[in-house]
């Protein structure tokens, strides 16, 4: 259960997680020359919480394939509205459901992030078992998610302030071909490659190098490493530009992770994206996920 | 009739709203599975105690982003009672082995501004204790396999008008009409979560309308065993009328980091109290002829209560914590007292009780999810060997699961843990359930993800305590189990 639970929070915060953002929300920006590893880093957790946006909402699967090529699936319809607002000091504020498969259905999450860095989010859960909601405690940030791939905070809590950043150098990105959907993306996109490094002591990685999309400033792939300098996780990042209003928002649509060591790979696919449709706050209440059938 | 004006209700609306010439294709979701329970009790290895299978079908109709109609029905067959003989008087009681909820939900939903309806046979649950029902008290009981199953499964749906309304953001008041009555069910006699008050009366009730003079008949003042006795049983249900309608009330809201409700619930309460109502002794001819009448009734109880939760989100000692809490007051709950040592209940006392509790949750070592919870039942006016009801007679407040003692003060206690392996594959749990009066349950289980569609689930049910308790009653019960449900 708390795995699902992590998968519903994780789906939810694919595209967000907005604390302690010095850019101000509902506006588009993107790497420029002579920008320091902060600067692009500033820019790429923005984009990768889409705060450039009000709102989205999501319909999309995961896949869990184990190292047999066995899969699991899930499938998920999501939404958030960005509210980056100071008076509550609240960021955000998703909503996930699991559409399938049957034993599954109805599970949902609310969360609302919160702008404070030190703050956790707060978390409410509609059990389908027990036919209630019920408030759960958030997540543990070295808590593997969606099996082992990646962590809770590869997905929805790592923030700008975790890590120390360097920029190593500039170079067209070689490509990645998924194993899953037998694409090869982004060969010879320009790349800033910067090497991360957490700022907590005998963390579970020792540093990540990223990849950032030089024309967008999203992050397409990252490596992890571990304290013997072995590379033991990749994720690969997928996305679409969508075209709102004359702005350019870049969109996650595919995420591929390998952890190296247990041959596990997840993938999540974004089958439909809506942006700025202008959903209200009143449907990120307790209210709406009692209302659940299912 | 109240059924069906629910029914003609619901296709008023239906028909009625525009959105219905909004139907289309791909509105339309089923779902359901079938799933087998199986066990065997742990004493008797070789003997299965439940084999029963259970096909449920959900279907949604989504109107528009503004109506949708849901409804499930629900099929089950438990064949050990087919199989054993020990089981035929169980089998008598129910009746029939197979039961099937042809609408066990039944509702439509309508979304309008502030207000959310949705009306129709379902269930409503509040607070937030687990596996403890303070608050949770708007739906009966099936009480068959004791508190095992799911709540979600051991709650009874009723018709009900469920009318909400939110003034501002993130609250909500809530109003319950609830014209249907159906009395919580509990195991009948020899079945295998049978409750022990159950048993005893029954077998009252051989003993008293055993042959006079039979050495296990039961004796009766100067008469002795030398008396013809018959003991009958009535139940009374509330008649149907809109005045015997259950009504609750919420007023859900948040202070700061705090949510809070506020509960109010008035209503027959869904568990029947039995009161001898007279005895009769006709003499001559002789052997005398004996009759006690009993009957089972229903008592309107009120319930005032509240709950809060918060989630400690900000740095510091407490970060990490989830606090919760349910509170409530029953007036007038009707008690059992009597006599622990025969186990004969001598009436029914109501008093104002108090059941409230709190719970801990919180994440330890990356991932193993640590749930702690702590109740108190005090039955304020309870003083055990002191004659309340002015009969002339000592008595003792009784467990009406039971007929044991019940303490003035129970102090419950539960722990959960549970985490994962395998890639979220295989998730195991473990519940202890007990009290201060050393007994108990104790619950591991593991489910494992076969497929998407196909779970195994294995546990073992360990009960402990003295036979008069709650869980101790089944102490000879402890059994382990599987459930294998595929889903579509």
């Amino acid at each position: 259960m708390k795995r699902t639970v992590l998968l519903l929070l994780g789906l939810g915060l694919f595209f967000g997680y907005a604390l302690a953002q010095e850019l101000e929300y509902f506006k588009v920006y993107k790497p420029k020359s002579g920008m320091n590893a902060d600067e692009i880093m500033r820019i790429k957790y923005f984009n990768k919480y889409t705060l450039f946006a009000h709102d989205v909402a999501y319909t999309g699967k995961a896949y869990f394939i184990d190292k047999s090529g066995a899969i699991r699936e899930r499938s998920t319809a999501r939404k958030r509205i960005n509210l980056g607002r100071h008076s509550d000091g609240i960021a955000y504020k998703d909503l996930v459901v699991f559409t399938g498969p049957t034993q599954v259905k109805g599970l949902a999450t609310l969360s609302w992030s919160y702008l404070d860095p030190d703050r956790d989010q707060d978390v409410w859960l509609w059990l389908p078992s027990l036919k209630r909601i019920r408030k759960i405690s958030a997540s543990q940030a070295d808590d593997s998610f969606l099996g082992a791939d990646f962590t809770v905070e590869d997905i929805t809590i790592r923030r700008f302030e975790d890590e120390t950043y360097k920029l190593l150098k500039e170079e067209d990105f070689t490509g990645y071909t998924s194993d899953f959907s037998k694409k090869t993306y982004y060969v010879g996109t320009p790349c800033f490659v910067i090497e991360a490094t957490p700022k907590r002591a005998n963390w579970y990685y020792a540093k990540r190098l990223v990849w950032i999309d030089r024309s967008y400033g999203v992050n397409i792939y990252e490596e992890k490493y571990d304290i013997n300098g072995k590379k033991f996780m990749t994720l690969f990042r997928n996305h679409e530009i969508f075209k709102v209003d004359g702005k350019e928002y870049p969109i996650q649509v595919f995420l591929e992770g390998k952890d190296l060591r247990s041959g596990h790979t997840t993938v999540i696919v974004n089958e439909t994206v809506k942006i700025d449709q202008g959903l209200s706050e009143e449907e990120f209440t307790e209210q709406v996920l009692s209302r659940s059938r299912w | 009739m109240l059924r069906k004006s629910f029914l003609v209700l619901l296709l008023l609306i239906l028909t009625c709203s525009s959105a219905v010439a909004e139907i289309s294709k791909g509105n339309l979701t089923i779902a359901g599975y079938l799933k087998n329970e199986t066990s065997v009790g742990l004493d008797t290895f070789n003997e299965i105690s439940k084999f029963k299978n259970i096909l449920q079908l959900s279907g949604e109709y989504k109107f528009n982003s503004e109506l949708a109609f849901f409804m499930s029905t629900k099929y089950w067959y438990d064949a050990v009672y087919d199989w054993y003989e020990k089981y035929d008087t169980a089998q008598l009681y129910m009746g029939h082995i197979q039961r099937a909820d042809w609408l066990r939900d039944c509702y439509l939903d309508y979304v309008w501004g502030q207000w959310f309806l949705r009306l129709g046979k379902q269930q409503v649950s509040w607070g937030q204790a687990d596996g403890i029902t303070i608050l949770d008290r708007l739906n009966p009981v099936d009480l068959t396999e004791y508190w095992l199953p799911d709540m979600a499964d051991i709650r009874i749906p009723l018709w009900m008008l469920n009318i909400n309304y939110s003034p501002k953001l993130n609250s909500n008041l809530q109003i319950l009409i609830i014209p249907d009555f159906e009395q919580s069910t509990a195991a009948p006699p020899q079945a295998p979560f049978s409750f022990r008050s159950y048993r005893l009366f029954v077998k009252a009730k051989e003993r008293i309308e055993a042959a006079p003079g039979s050495a296990n008949k039961l004796p009766f003042g100067t008469l002795g065993k030398n008396y013809n006795g018959t003991l009958n049983t009535d139940i009374y249900y509330p008649s149907k009328q809109f005045r015997n309608s259950k009504f609750g009330i919420q007023w859900q809201d948040r202070i700061k980091d705090w949510e809070y409700t506020l509960n109010y619930l008035y209503g027959y309460d869904y568990l029947a109290r039995t009161y001898l109502d007279d005895v009769t002794v006709q003499i001559p001819p002789f052997p005398a002829n004996v009759t006690f009448n009993y009957s089972r009734r229903f008592k309107i109880v009120q319930m005032l209560g509240g709950s809060i939760n918060r989630s400690f989100t900000q740095p510091g000692l407490l970060q990490g914590i989830t606090l919760r809490g349910d509170a409530a007051v029953y007036f007038n709950e009707p008690t059992y007292y009597g006599d622990v040592t025969s186990g004969a209940s001598r009436g029914v006392n109501r008093w104002d009780n108090v059941f409230w509790l709190m719970g801990l949750d919180k994440t330890f070592f990356t991932d193993w999810l640590v749930s702690f919870q702590f109740a108190q039942y005090i039955m304020q006016d309870a003083k055990p060997g002191v004659d309340n009801a002015n009969t002339g007679r000592p008595y003792t407040t009784m467990n009406s699961y039971t007929y044991g003692a019940q303490d003035q003060v129970e102090n419950i206690f539960s722990l959960k843990v549970s985490t994962d392996f395998l890639n979220e594959r295989l998730k195991p749990e473990i519940l202890w359930s007990f009290t201060d009066d050393n007994q108990g349950r104790v619950s591991p289980k593991i489910t494992y993800e076969i497929k998407d569609d196909l779970w195994l689930t294995m546990g073992i049910h360990y009960f402990y305590g003295e036979e008069q308790d709650s869980n101790g009653q089944f102490r000879d019960n402890s059994q382990f189990y599987t459930m294998l449900k595929f889903t579509f």
